[in-house]
């Protein structure tokens, strides 16, 4: 690979808002986004002037402008949850390049207060060209929201590969071990949310139906939620006082935008970005010691899981079963946080699983706020999996920690 | 009994011809020209070979159900109706199309088969607009 950027630069650090998860007085992305940005700068001690390069879905003029900061890059790329693994991949080319030095990538979304505040806040763009191929095509046959277009993936992967609602279900109980060891998670306990703790396929199966075949306990939580990292160059990475945690590999790619373009319902384009990132890394799969895997749904981090080459086609599923992923299991660990299913999920995750990878490589991830003993894993490499719009967008990095 | 599910406004440029369709109780689908390949959503350009040679045609009206999913779940008119099935439909024509499927029980959906037939059919939405609907023939 011609100018290889791999290693080129590193995550520095990460952090989230000063709440996050069900936020009971309400607040605002742009609230979410500053608290973030401004936790991240004080773990780092890279100053808000330093950064020359920002990142975030289609917020990017409006963080800097809060920031009173012109930077040299800016970036909105929005195709999705997936979209700040991108982010990460465009600052990796940028710094490369030689265009920026730090780069910031930004999530503020008031999934949550969304509702209190009746849509305010959100930052997202008020209502839909009634022209657009959804308004003409999807919305008149009562398709609305992500678990009813999700739900016919999982359909078709049950009828294609044989898999059951039950081995899905076991990704939500292995997802909900991890968030037990995740204080900030919504469902660490039956303290922080009724129907939170530890939970059984049974459960899963129980719970109420949205979209047969996901039921709720399928499908992620709605929070608000605001997190931030700073990427910075090798030379400038190496000068901070965190420990940096190398991007090894990057890609990105889509398959479709809307649903009815999605030509095998039980694949995604992560297959082409993690082919990407590996490529990218000089790694395969086999070296992974640590998946942080999109979860907005179950069915979503299984079909994931084919696509990074981590099970065989059609055995997505199999990477949770027997508690193999689940803390002390003898798989990979796979999103350690607690997920989009129990940890936090604003409408998009991607920032999620940065934020977590990133702590697990720098070896920070019981920090007593995001994390109590048994959540830290002795992983020094990671591949981290970002999923947006209907499986329409992937984005894939391959971290590696420091030595 | 009025129609209380949403209705779209037709968009009058790319899309005009397939909803004027509708209207007329009929499936109208973009062709190429060039590649003689069909498609759907109406574009602009054929997403098979990129010509901006395109025609009209009408479609069999005939398919099979590609996967499906019962949504309990709704908003706004739909919300009335739950639970509702829908479901992406293979076109003879090889395109596909979202749908909510008549002629199935949404309280028993592992007896929907993948692979069923189903026709299309028109339903009066407002005086201006009609929308395609698939029943399962099987």
């Amino acid at each position: 690979m011609p100018n290889n950027p791999s290693m080129a630069a590193a995550i520095v650090g990460a952090a989230e808002s000063n709440k996050i998860g069900y936020i009971e007085e309400g607040t605002t992305a742009t609230r979410l986004h500053l608290e973030a940005i401004n936790n991240v700068c004080k773990q780092t001690g890279i100053s808000p002037s330093e950064i020359d390069g920002v990142f975030s879905v289609g917020f990017s003029p409006q963080i800097a402008e809060h920031l009173g900061i012109h930077p040299r890059y800016i970036d909105t790329t929005g195709v999705g949850g997936s979209s700040f693994v991108m982010h990460v991949h465009h600052a990796l080319a940028a710094i490369n390049a030689g265009i920026i030095d730090i780069a910031l990538v930004s999530h503020g979304e008031a999934g949550f207060s969304a509702r209190k505040n009746k849509g305010n806040g959100t930052n997202r763009p008020q209502g839909d060209d009634k022209w657009s191929v959804p308004s003409q095509f999807e919305v008149p046959y009562g398709i609305a929201g992500a678990p009813s277009n999700y739900a016919h993936a999982m359909t078709r992967h049950m009828h294609q590969w044989g898999s059951t609602k039950e081995d899905f279900a076991q990704i939500a109980v292995a997802t909900r071990e991890w968030a037990t060891l995740n204080p900030r998670a919504v469902m660490f306990s039956k303290e922080t949310h009724p129907a939170g703790g530890p939970i059984t396929v049974a459960d899963v199966l129980e719970s109420r139906l949205i979209a047969w075949p996901l039921n709720l306990l399928d499908i992620c939580l709605v929070t608000d939620h605001g997190g931030a990292v700073l990427i910075a160059s090798a030379e400038k990475a190496r000068s901070l006082r965190t420990t940096p945690v190398w991007i090894a590999g990057a890609g990105e790619n889509m398959s479709h935008w809307s649903m009815m373009e999605m030509q095998d319902f039980t694949a995604t384009s992560a297959a082409a970005s993690a082919n990407s990132a590996y490529k990218m890394a000089g790694m395969g799969p086999g070296e992974m010691e640590l998946a942080m895997i999109y979860d907005s749904f179950t069915v979503t981090a299984g079909i994931t899981a084919e696509m990074l080459g981590l099970t065989p086609r059609g055995e997505g599923p199999s990477l949770w079963a027997d508690r193999k992923a689940s803390p002390g299991g003898s798989g990979i660990p796979v999103n350690t946080n607690g997920g989009g299913l129990s940890f936090s999920h604003s409408g998009m995750y991607g920032m999620m699983l940065l934020v977590e990878a990133y702590r697990q490589l720098a070896g920070i991830a019981e920090d007593g706020v995001n994390g109590i003993a048994g959540k830290q894993t002795s992983a020094k490499t990671a591949v981290v999996n970002g999923t947006g719009g209907n499986l329409s967008t992937t984005g894939t990095l391959v971290l590696v920690a420091d030595d | 009994m009025a129609y209380t599910k949403p209705i779209p406004d037709p968009e009058q440029y790319t899309f005009k011809p397939y909803w004027d369709g509708c209207k007329a109780g009929k499936l109208m689908l973009p062709r190429c020209l060039v590649c003689g390949r069909m498609h759907f959503y109406p574009r602009v350009l054929c997403p098979h070979c990129h010509s901006d040679q395109l025609e009209w045609v009408e479609a069999s009206g005939e398919g099979r159900i590609h996967t499906y999913a019962v949504q309990h779940r709704a908003f706004g008119g739909w919300a009335e109706e739950t639970p509702f099935v829908t479901a992406y439909i293979d076109l003879i024509e090889g395109t596909r199309m979202l749908t909510v499927l008549h002629g199935v029980d949404p309280l028993k959906p592992e007896e929907i088969k993948i692979g069923a037939k189903v026709k299309i059919e028109f339903e009066e939405a407002s005086d201006e607009v009609s929308i395609a609907y698939w029943r399962v023939v099987e």
